[in-house]
């Protein structure tokens, strides 16, 4: 009984630090398609009129939000695909392969881990202008990439660690090259490593901003988080129900991602942060 | 193939990638920090200009007085040189039209002359041609642009500028960066250098300090809650982690601002409306290290929780069994486990919080007065943007290298802290 | 037939030279700043200029195909100007490039920006038309880098009716504007009714005094009202005038103590402020003459029955009235193709016409370039920029286009800002202000 009281009252605390965010989760959804009069939180008329960035341009100035949608999606998977798969390789060699410098390769890794990234903007600039990847969307993902690098091998090194070294013994020893032994026996053991990391690369692509806001500025490569910050800072149009619109359309796949893979990504992210 | 083979060539890409977008910016972010790179000379190296209004401030870098005179004075004049050179290319008529009138005659701005060569009665037509025909007249340097530096000594030449003055000249007239200690000591004078020092420190405490202490309370409370119940509240606080930061921003700005959510309910008890994120400094705060903190809470949250998961049931069982309280158990059993997941939190967040400005830029942008201006808000704000455009990323290296060499000295500490060694496993097959 | 034949030959002949010519196609990039869909003709005319521009050269016999890619969609001046200057630096940088004139000295100096002068003729239609003062704007060190794109001012602004409440007649509001520009009306005047306003509850707290929310050059109008100069006409160096400045914030400081200001005013949302002053929420404020559109669409259609506009009042006996100007400029940028610099330059002096220049300048309650602009119907109609090119025009100065302008404005508004929000004390602020811009300008400042 007094058990049960007692959780009662953690649930009232939690709930009360937790209303702020929640009001702001319901109020999102609210204010896209209903929103309330001024001074008043009781949902209007269902209005679908925010939505109409979809079908037509909010301002004839701004590219199609399915071009800024598409260059998004691209931007996230194409920087979401190179890291997983160069952290693939770079994290089993790191994990596995004995070779020389390894123990400044780990230690390197640590302190680039654990780095200042954003700091770099103006050398990054000079380096992808010299290289004629200034405000295309190659160079944002290639630098997205970069930078999520030293997270994305430290997680997989990680995964690596734990397969058993049997597993490869036993490749080994019935004539594979190592090379097949990763690929055919070690690889698969840590899927949900990889599966992890293409997700939050994604994630973490899907929601970048200040890479593509000072790197790409051009239109053609806007993003949705680009666009979206122009449509809310553009002085003409103040209307938190649009803003909202656009936010809840920016984040269906966030959402989407967020319910099916609930459990890998509180692991992965409790679990690759272990240092 | 050797392992040692396969290791360098699996290692490769991902060293090239690491090292082209992040060693090589760290680099060049010590280089550009000493010099006075900014809009106005630009990056990749200048051209050699002295301009009208350069020429004002000529006499103060020691050149002597008859060089300023020339220099003011050289101008266009109808030589016959120049007059052989305009037949050459753009006819004898029209060289000759101009001799008649105007040889020797010197013409101050190059508007004048161009204004002549288009009212001849064999007039050149096309602005571009009318320059053209101008310059092989030009005599004077002044708003000129040369390349080369052997362009810029050539024409100065002609301008009977004593030689001695020459190299001086060049000098004040090279339009690119040139190296410099100025942005250091300009920070050591800089008053704001302290508070925006300081804002920082404040920032990184006060947000770390939400974080630990709040993702270590969530992360208890759920544990003690039925599944379902903490399942809910994880998912809530969850969420802000990987939602965008423009989305999640924006969910603040409706919930503080005059018209948000705050203001609403407030006014309903006769509150006017008013900005609840910028309408004074300990506000601002307030909203700046919540909005960060809920993001930093809930990977707490995370890293808690699974540390708590890892404690084996059976020693709280025992505890129980021994008669302790919920409390007791928290404070006995749990805490001490929770060391280490702490310490890591806390030096893998004041990296992140020291040089991120993400969700500051976003929210308040340093205001109100610049009071939440940050460190490397400041960089940002410095080296890329700002109402005037006045981007000196000379000055914003200084800022970012300051940041740099903080990172590497606690990540090289860290690194000391948390036993390297157990990482270094020797691989156990050898080929 | 002989003739007949030479004729038809002459014809095919010509036929032949047009078909064969090598058609040109030619690809110009605008990107416009701060500019929303009320501005669309900055681009728009530039479209409009490469039509007739095509036009030109086919009767000329050569195939000329311009494509004009515009773009405004930018967050705010602060990332245009970034994407710009990046741009310029990794050569991606567009065509053409509407903006403020004080970037053409930063721009000219590190060679993004090329004379526009050396590729059309200053002496002839349309440029010989524009107003001499607005081509002195768009020039920098005795070279003509740029065109003016509109003209503004940044008036001041009284509420009709709030007025009439703390006790003004009609007559006397109708008066004003002349009172203002004899410095007969000052700040401290402005300072006393608002806090008049406040106190009687015709205004909430807060709302005596409503400036402009963010950076911007309207806040050297204040500094020039407390007599503060911004560049000595005799060295060119920039001038930090310490009593100006310290006045200046004062009045800030000032206003905020008397409740009549708000002391975070800074960061207003822009929205908000629109509305709330063009309803009458605010019995003083500044803003620009083209809000007059805006006001509208914010549901004010009454204007003239329901505003007063006049100078930025004097502040002291060492100040004056003034309003400052702040044209936008066509600047064309330096490109790898001199081709593409030379009709870019061609599209910029078209557009200049008083007729494609008053489709933007009547749009968006700009006002007119050009002298002739007064002759075009579109434009003498418009009451609004008539009457302000009247009271304010007249008195306008700029801003100096000056290598080192933009770290001395950012300096000055950061001690606004600091002074402002009570985070300093203007002394304080003006001491601040007086090493950063010691340390930033060097050479370039003189000290008073």
């Amino acid at each position: 009984m007094t058990a049960n009281s007692r959780i009662w009252h953690l649930v009232l605390i939690l709930a009360i630090f937790s209303a702020p965010l929640v009001i702001m989760y319901v109020y999102q959804v609210i204010d896209s398609i209903a929103q309330p009069d001024p001074g008043s939180l009781v949902p209007g008329a269902i209005d679908l009129s925010n939505w109409r960035f979809l079908w037509e341009r909010i301002d004839t100035g701004r590219p199609s939000i399915w071009v800024v949608t598409f260059n998004t999606f691209l931007f996230a998977s194409t920087t979401a695909f190179l890291v997983t798969s160069l952290s693939a390789t770079a994290g089993y060699a790191l994990s596995r392969l004995n070779m020389p410098g390894r123990p400044y390769f780990l230690g390197g890794l640590i302190i680039l881990h654990a780095f200042p990234t954003i700091t770099l903007i103006i050398a990054i600039f000079i380096i992808l202008q010299f290289l004629g990847l200034f405000d295309t969307l190659l160079g944002i993902i290639l630098v997205k990439a970069a930078l999520e690098l030293p997270f994305g091998v430290w997680i997989l090194k990680g995964f690596y660690d734990t397969v058993p070294w049997e597993i490869e013994m036993a490749g080994v020893q019935d004539g594979a090259s190592r090379l097949r032994v990763w690929w055919e026996l070690v690889l698969p053991q840590v899927k949900p490593g990889l599966f992890a990391l293409l997700i939050i690369s994604f994630l973490s692509g899907w929601s970048e901003f200040v890479l593509p806001l000072v790197l790409a500025p051009g239109s053609s490569t806007q993003v949705l988080a680009t666009f979206m910050n122009a449509v809310i800072q553009d002085d003409a149009t103040a209307d938190f129900g649009l803003f909202k619109a656009i936010g809840m359309f920016y984040s269906i796949p966030v959402i989407v991602i967020y319910l099916v893979f609930q459990k890998q990504l509180m692991n992965i992210y409790g679990g690759g942060t272990k240092g | 193939m050797t392992s040692r083979m396969l290791g360098i060539g699996f290692l490769t890409p991902a060293i090239i990638s690491v090292a082209i977008f992040f060693l090589l910016p760290v680099l060049l972010t010590v280089v550009f920090a000493f010099t006075n790179m900014s809009t106005s000379t630009g990056i990749m190296g200048g051209d050699y200009q002295i301009n009208s209004e350069q020429l004002r401030s000529v006499s103060e870098i020691g050149i002597s007085e008859e060089s300023v005179e020339l220099l003011e004075n050289a101008g266009f004049q109808i030589t016959e040189a120049g007059l052989t050179a305009l037949a050459e290319q753009f006819g004898d008529e029209t060289a000759e039209e101009l001799r008649e009138d105007y040889l020797g005659e010197t013409f101050t701005a190059r508007r004048d002359l161009e204004r002549v060569l288009r009212n001849l009665d064999e007039p050149i037509r096309q602005t571009r041609d009318r320059k053209t025909a101008a310059d092989l007249f030009a005599v004077t340097i002044i708003g000129e642009r040369f390349d080369t530096e052997s362009q810029f000594r050539a024409a100065l030449e002609k301008t009977g500028v004593d030689p001695v003055d020459h190299d001086t000249l060049t000098e004040f007239a090279y339009t690119g960066w040139t190296w410099t200690t100025d942005n250091f000591s300009l920070l050591l004078e800089l008053p704001s250098t302290l508070r925006f020092a300081a804002n920082s420190a404040f920032y990184v405490v006060c947000t770390l300090t939400f974080n630990i202490v709040f993702g270590l309370f969530l992360a208890l409370s759920t544990f003690y809650l039925p599944s379902k119940t903490a399942n809910t509240f994880r998912a809530i606080w969850f969420l802000p982690r990987i939602l965008p930061p423009v989305l999640y921003v924006l969910m603040w700005n409706w919930f503080t601002w005059d018209n948000g959510f705050i203001a609403t309910v407030t006014g309903w008890f006769g509150v006017p409306p008013q900005n609840w994120m910028m309408q004074t400094t300990t506000r601002a705060w307030t909203v700046v290290i919540l909005i960060n903190g809920f993001v930093g809470a809930s990977l707490g949250m995370i890293l808690f929780s699974s540390a708590i998961k890892a404690i084996p049931t059976s020693m709280l069982y025992a505890s129980e069994v021994d008669g302790a309280n919920r409390w007791q158990q928290v404070r006995y059993i749990i805490l001490p486990q929770m060391r280490w997941p702490i310490l890591f939190m806390t030096s893998y967040q004041t990296l992140s919080l020291l040089t991120s400005f993400e969700y500051i830029l976003l929210a308040t942008d340093g205001g109100p007065g610049r009071s939440t201006e940050v460190w490397a808000l400041a960089a940002y704000h410095t080296a890329l943007n700002n109402y005037g455009g006045n981007l000196q990323y000379g000055l914003g290296s200084a800022y970012a290298l300051v940041l740099v060499f903080i990172g590497i000295a606690l990540s090289a500490l860290y690194l000391r802290f948390f036993n390297f060694k157990e990482l270094l496993a020797k691989p156990r097959i050898e080929q | 037939m002989a003739n007949l034949t030479r004729t038809t030959a002459l014809i095919g002949a010509l036929a032949g030279l047009a078909t064969t010519a090598m058609a040109e196609d030619v690809t110009i990039t605008v990107w416009a700043g701060g500019s929303n869909d009320s501005d669309s003709y900055r681009i728009e005319a530039i479209e409009i200029a490469a039509d007739i521009l095509e036009r030109e050269a086919a009767i000329m016999g050569d195939e000329l195909n311009i494509t004009v890619e515009g773009r405004r969609d930018f967050t705010g001046w602060d990332e245009f100007k970034q994407g710009i200057t990046l741009g310029a630096e990794a050569g991606t940088a567009p065509s053409i490039v509407v903006t403020s004139h004080l970037d053409i000295a930063p721009w000219s100096q590190a060679g993004y920006i090329v004379p526009v002068e050396d590729y059309v003729d200053l002496d002839s239609w349309p440029l010989n038309n524009i107003y001499p003062n607005l081509m002195e704007i768009a020039s920098y060190a005795g070279t003509q880098w740029g065109i003016p794109q509109d003209a503004e001012s940044r008036p001041f602004f009284f509420w009709r009716e709030t007025l009439e409440a703390i006790g003004y007649s009609e007559d006397q509001i109708d008066a004003l504007p002349d009172m203002v520009a004899s410095g007969e009306y000052t700040l401290q005047n402005v300072l006393e009714d608002a806090t008049k306003a406040v106190e009687m509850g015709v205004v909430e707290e807060g709302y005596g005094f409503y400036p402009r929310v963010s950076n911007g050059p309207d806040y050297a109008q204040f500094y020039q009202s407390f007599g503060g100069v911004l560049m000595d006409p005799d060295t060119g160096k920039l001038v930090l005038d310490k009593t100006a400045m310290t006045e200046f914030y004062q009045f800030f400081v000032d206003a905020v103590a008397a409740g009549v200001t708000r002391q975070n005013h800074i960061g207003t949302d822009w929205n908000q402020w629109y509305t709330e002053v063009a309803n009458g929420r605010a019995a003083f404020w500044h803003g620009g003459t083209w809000h007059f559109g805006r006001y509208a669409t914010e549901g004010n259609d009454d204007f003239w029955g329901t505003i007063q506009f006049s100078l930025i009042p004097a502040g002291n006996d060492a100040g004056r009235a003034n309003t400052i100007t702040h044209p936008l400029v066509y600047l064309v940028m330096d490109q790898e193709d001199d081709r593409v610099e030379e009709i870019a330059a061609q599209l910029i002096a078209i557009a200049s016409e008083p007729r494609l220049n008053s489709l933007h300048a009547i749009q968006s309650n700009h006002l007119a370039v050009a002298q002739a602009q007064s002759d075009i119907d579109l434009y003498r109609g418009d009451r609004w920029a008539s009457e302000a090119t009247e009271v304010l025009l007249a008195s306008a100065t700029s801003q100096p286009n000056h290598l080192q302008y933009g770290a001395f404005s950012e300096a000055m508004f950061r001690g606004l800002e600091a002074a402002w929000s009570g985070v300093q004390t203007p002394e304080e602020a003006v001491a601040e202000v007086e090493a950063q811009m010691r340390a930033t300008l060097g050479d370039d400042l003189i000290v008073r």
